[in-house]
């Protein structure tokens, strides 16, 4: 079996430095000798192998081509008979030339394989190997980058910042003006409320107080809590005043004209609505929720009406711990 | 303090009926009312509240207390709490006599 592999290599290298060689030279004494059935074939030739090709396809002309010689040599009718089976012998794809193959192989000549020849296979099987170890190696290669990158997500806050908070001009509870510039430099959380609130924004301002509180005994970190009024036209400055007092020391309470006010919310993504408005009195519906800003001002997180002190004060806790993390990182100063 | 509450809308005055002490009062008052009313729940609802809120005539007290020493916005607001936490009890409860969902 390996023998005959072998012999059939050969036979093909020989054949191929034959073909080169003597391509020219056969064609033309082909043209030269007109038989009647070489020129029955050479039509067929022409449809099969043009013969304007010198160099690819050899394989097939150079098949073709010695079979004319061999059946050109000794006789017409013989030449016409191997035409017709060449003719036959090509739809057939190799199987019938193989098997005459075999019989013009004895005498030494180079041996016809069908297309697929033990060559071909082993020039496919290279070929398949190379391109599944190629893309094999590319994908590790994305898969890996992909790893990389989420890793490098993971460490962040989170995938990109929520465009929240903003400038505002407010009046505080003293009565003097009041920006966000007032609160760089301090970690503060901002409540949107109103004072006549029956009993939501009371418990969420005593949750907060509590939470600064446990803050403080806990990390030691000063957080500056602030209530906004969502309700301008009744929370005058006095009315915060003695609202916010009430509470906690530290706790800021803001308000303003009701355009501010607007302008405030807006940037803060914060929802209120005057609702079952009587003669003289009205509830304002309002989203609860704390926003916790850094020292720059910047929206971090925020907490809804779900956390308890507790778990409000440990949320905190946690953010700054990050956040002072991620500045050491950077090398800047920490606050 | 009901007084206060319905003084004029003066802008400079500061609505004291809104801070800690007069909330203390009105979430003690409301309490005491809605206890009275669990605890009275076998009599018979004749009393009319505002947003519907029925309750036995017994009660009747500890309603004007109550509606004294809340603003009356919030008064509703309360019912109206009250009057859903019971629909949901109902439901939990009754599942078993209604059949079905």
């Amino acid at each position: 079996m390996a023998s005959a592999l072998s012999r059939t290599v050969n036979h093909l290298r020989k054949a191929y430095r034959f073909a080169n060689s003597h391509h020219v030279g056969q064609f033309r004494s082909l043209t030269s000798v007109p038989p009647s059935s070489v020129l029955e074939s050479l039509p067929l030739f022409r449809s099969i192998a043009p013969l304007d090709f010198r160099i690819p396809p050899i394989s097939i002309g150079q098949r073709f081509l010695f079979r004319s010689i061999q059946t050109a040599s000794p006789a017409g009718t013989v030449g016409s008979e191997s035409a017709k089976k060449v003719e036959e012998a090509k739809p057939d794809g190799g199987e019938k030339s193989g098997g005459s193959s075999e019989q013009g192989g004895e005498p030494g000549k180079p041996v016809r394989g069908g297309p697929v020849s033990w060559l071909s296979f082993v020039l496919l099987a290279l070929t398949g190997a190379g391109i599944i170890f190629y893309y094999d190696r590319e994908k590790k290669k994305h898969i890996e980058e992909i790893n990389k990158s989420s890793q490098a997500v993971k460490e962040g806050p989170s995938a990109g910042k929520a465009a929240i908070g903003g400038p505002f001009t407010l009046v505080n509870h003293e009565g003097k003006k009041a920006t966000e510039k007032d609160f760089i430099g301090k970690w503060t959380v901002m409540y949107f409320g109103f004072t006549h609130c029956p009993d939501i924004c009371p418990d969420e301002l005593q949750k907060l107080a509590s939470a600064v509180e446990k803050i403080k005994k806990k990390a030691g970190f000063e957080i500056v809590p602030v209530f906004i009024s969502v309700d301008p036209e009744r929370d005058t400055v006095d009315q915060v005043r003695e609202y916010v007092k009430e509470f906690h020391p530290k706790l800021v309470g803001l308000t303003g004209t009701p355009a501010d006010i607007k302008n405030v919310a807006r940037s803060y993504r914060v929802y209120y609505m005057k609702t079952d408005v009587e003669d003289s009195d009205y509830q304002v519906d309002h989203s609860i929720v704390m926003y916790l800003m850094g020292p720059d001002m910047q929206f971090v997180k925020f907490f809804g009406k779900n956390h308890d002190d507790e778990s409000l004060a440990d949320g905190i806790i946690k953010e700054i711990k990050q956040y002072q993390g991620q500045q050491v990182k950077k090398g800047a100063p920490t606050p | 303090m009901a007084s206060e509450a319905y003084a004029s809308r003066n802008p400079d005055q500061v609505h004291t009926d809104v801070l800690l002490q007069a909330r203390q009062a009105c979430y003690k008052a409301r309490d005491a009312f809605y206890d009275c009313v669990k605890n009275q729940s076998d009599k018979k609802p004749t009393e009319l509240g505002c947003v519907g809120l029925l309750y036995p005539a017994e009660c009747k007290k500890a309603r004007l207390a109550y509606e004294n020493s809340c603003r009356p916005s919030w008064v509703k607001h309360f019912d109206r709490l009250y009057c859903k936490e019971k629909r949901v009890q109902r439901l939990l409860d009754d599942k078993e006599t209604r059949g079905g969902v």
